[in-house]
């Protein structure tokens, strides 16, 4: 089912939606070729914006792991994604009032630790209750979280905020230096245009392979557990919780694991955010974030990997979108279109399409059962074992 | 300020509180959903009566420190969210083919929706109805506590409302209906009510109900158009302390909450003067009980509520 072996039967493959999916993105990659090529786009500005597309996809990675496999609605996403940013922040920043200055990597164990309890703590309390009232708890005790960022000044500097911040790769060996040593390109692609590509450029496009390998990481991780008996059980879960627990399977744990993982997942934006940022506030923990990683997961499809990575580029095309039309067309206010836009697509995806854009289909099954059209495979060896041992509690 | 002062301001706010979460609660058990447009419809109660207010003027006479057109203006706030949230149920609720979750998360589109028109309009600035700010009541400062005839009109006007709604339960025919909805949907439809119309009026009231919560919101404070959105927690709060689903647990869940929002800094005092703590804890507890964490702890004892009860302190309706 390769895209280069069998270009043809690939396309063939698709479902109608998913055929939309594609011809949207290419035609919006192409226009977006056009205006860099041109220009219109400034190469660096791209490239942030590519890494603001890897954070949002980040953020519904991890929600998905949590709604979209065992359909926890966890509103707290915008606090770990804050304890993220600033658990990595405070280690690194020179500007921190606690430790700061440490390598971004510490930062980065730290803001998963942290992260971790955290998970824990909103965790074990919310776990046990019924699906809307989990809601309600999780979006109070993420306003507890916002709350305690932004009154306790001695830890995290109040609404000041942090600045001082390295980037990722401060420290590193080479890539340290990388931004600095590479040479100032001149692109002419098309004359008197020229596009030139300086040490910003290089450091943005440090940032995207630094978030493409953090989203690619969680993308493959999270396909595969999703497919694994454990992902079978989550998803027994969400469908019907008391036929998972008449099974014999400890449901609780289970959610605490889906939890702790999309939980972590979310942190791991935040370090992403901090280090393309630069700067990190209390504004940064505004439930709004938690909501955009909800809509990037609905409008991609609950449970499905790739909606939620097509989900997190709409997101950032409604976010800069709209700051490009107050720009340029219409003079109205980027903040509330936003918001306006938002609500319409929550309410659009909920009339027309509830289960998503690109709901799971296949995803769910092992690609060898489809694909041999015979008697499914036995998976790769050590699920078997792991079932055996490691799947039970 | 003395015990007296915190309780007034404390009633004052919780009269607020009151008339948000009855509609929650009569919304939660009807509608069978979280309604997060909640804290939103009483946004547009607040800034309809602003611009009515502003367009009908004073006209004349004044009622506690209230001229006749600023109660133009609440009934104006009242129908205007009555009407929003009629043709919300009509045109988005009603058509959907989902569960209370995906009803949950619509009405959080809802929400965004509501803010941003309103945003769109009016900016995201802080505004004041056009009212003299009132002096406090002479005769009661001495006592400590320092309110205005604005914060006893919204008193009183709360109970009434929330007198009205209690006769309205109780002794009409609609009332009945809705209870008996609230109880079980499937009995009502099956002995011949009206469910349909019943949830209309459900949304009628709870909405109205919100709209003037919001007028007195904005009298008591200020009006942006985040002040719905932002008390919607607390308001979350109040109803699963007094118990989803029973309106007089909403009103007393709303009350306490109100209350203790407003005497945090009193017992931040209190933590202060008691000897009996050992030193580290004095230190926490002072540090934690303080006015910007007043909303923390009433989202700390929802929690609480609905682990160790979460059929709330009435312990009624609750299904």
């Amino acid at each position: 089912m390769s895209l280069l072996d069998d270009p043809q039967g690939a396309l063939d493959d698709l479902t109608r939606p998913e055929g939309w999916v594609l011809g949207v993105s290419v035609t919006f990659l192409l226009f977006l070729l056009v205006a860099l090529l041109t220009g219109a786009l400034g190469p660096t500005y791209f490239l942030f914006l590519v890494g603001l597309a890897g954070m949002y996809a980040l953020l519904s990675l991890g929600l998905n792991a949590q709604w979209g496999f065992t359909g926890l609605i966890n509103f707290s996403v915008a606090a770990f994604f804050g304890i993220g940013a600033y658990g990595s922040a405070l280690m690194t920043a020179s500007g921190s009032p606690i430790a700061g200055g440490f390598n971004p990597l510490v930062g980065l164990v730290v803001a998963l630790v942290v992260a971790f309890v955290l998970a824990l703590l909103i965790g074990i309390p919310t776990l046990r209750l019924r699906a809307d009232y989990l809601a309600i708890a999780s979006l109070g005790l993420a306003e507890v979280v916002r709350l305690v960022v932004l009154n306790e000044r001695w830890l995290t500097n109040g609404s000041a905020g942090l600045r001082g911040i390295p980037g990722f790769f401060a420290g590193w060996p080479v890539l340290s230096t990388f931004p600095e040593a590479m040479p100032g390109l001149r692109v002419e692609v098309i004359p008197g245009s020229p596009v030139i590509l300086e040490t910003a450029f290089w450091q943005a496009s440090l940032n995207v392979l630094l978030v493409l390998a953090f989203a690619g990481a969680a993308y493959f991780v999270l396909r595969r557990a999703h497919r694994s008996p454990w992902g079978r059980v989550l998803r027994t879960i969400r469908s019907d919780e008391d036929l998972a627990r008449a099974l014999g399977k400890n449901t609780y744990s289970f959610k605490m694991q889906s939890f702790v993982i999309g939980s972590l997942i979310m942190a791991l934006a935040g370090v992403f955010y901090t280090h393309l940022n630069l700067y990190v506030g209390p504004g940064d923990l505004d439930p709004i974030t938690t909501f955009y990683a909800w809509v990037a997961v609905i409008l991609g499809g609950s449970g499905s990997n790739r909606g939620a990575l097509f989900g997190g580029i709409v997101i950032v095309t409604i976010r800069e979108g709209t700051r490009f039309l107050n720009d340029v067309a219409l003079p109205i206010d980027p903040a509330p279109l936003r918001l306006l836009l938002i609500g319409v697509v929550i309410v659009a995806v909920m009339r027309y399409r509830p289960q998503g854009i690109l709901p799971p289909q296949r995803e769910l099954i092992w690609p060898s059962a489809v694909d041999r059209g015979g008697t499914p495979e036995t998976p790769d060896t050590g699920v078997r074992e792991q079932k055996g041992g490691g799947d039970d509690e | 300020m003395t015990v007296l002062g915190y309780l007034a301001n404390g009633l004052v706010f919780s009269s607020i509180i009151v008339l948000g979460s009855i509609g929650l609660s009569l919304v939660y058990s009807i509608a069978d959903f979280a309604n997060f447009a909640h804290g939103d419809t009483m946004t547009i109660g607040a800034y309809t009566s602003l611009v009515t207010f502003g367009a009908v003027g004073g006209l004349g006479g004044a009622v506690l420190g209230l001229p006749y057109g600023f109660f133009v203006a609440l009934v104006a706030g009242i129908a205007a969210a009555a009407i929003v949230a009629v043709g919300t149920e009509k045109l988005i609720y009603e058509p959907l083919d989902v569960d209370s979750i995906g009803l949950l998360i619509t009405s959080i589109g809802i929400a965004f929706i509501y803010r941003a028109v309103i945003q769109i309009r009016f900016g995201s600035d802080f505004t004041r109805f056009d009212l003299q700010p009132l002096r406090p009541i002479e005769s009661l400062v001495p006592y400590g506590v320092r309110i205005t005839l604005h914060d006893l009109a919204i008193v009183a006007s709360a109970v009434v409302l929330v007198v009205g709604l209690h006769v309205l339960l109780q002794y009409t025919d609609l009332g009945r209906k809705m209870r008996a909805m609230a109880d079980n949907p499937d009995l009502a439809r099956v002995s011949g009510i009206r469910t349909k119309r019943v949830k209309l009026w459900t949304w009628v009231i709870g909405a109205g109900l919100a709209g003037a919560g919001g007028v007195f919101l904005g009298l008591f404070n200020q009006l942006s158009p985040r002040m719905g959105f932002n008390l919607l927690l607390v308001i979350f709060a109040a109803v699963i302390l007094g118990g989803i689903g029973s309106v007089y647990g909403a009103m007393a869940g709303g009350f306490l909450i109100g209350m203790i929002n407003q005497l945090t800094p009193f017992f931040s005092t209190v933590v202060e003067a008691l000897p009996i703590w050992p030193g580290w804890l004095a230190t926490a507890l002072e540090n934690l009980i303080t006015i910007e964490y007043a909303n923390a702890i009433a989202f700390l004892i929802m929690v609480a509520v609905l682990l160790v009860r979460p059929n709330g302190i009435a312990g009624e309706g609750a299904t």
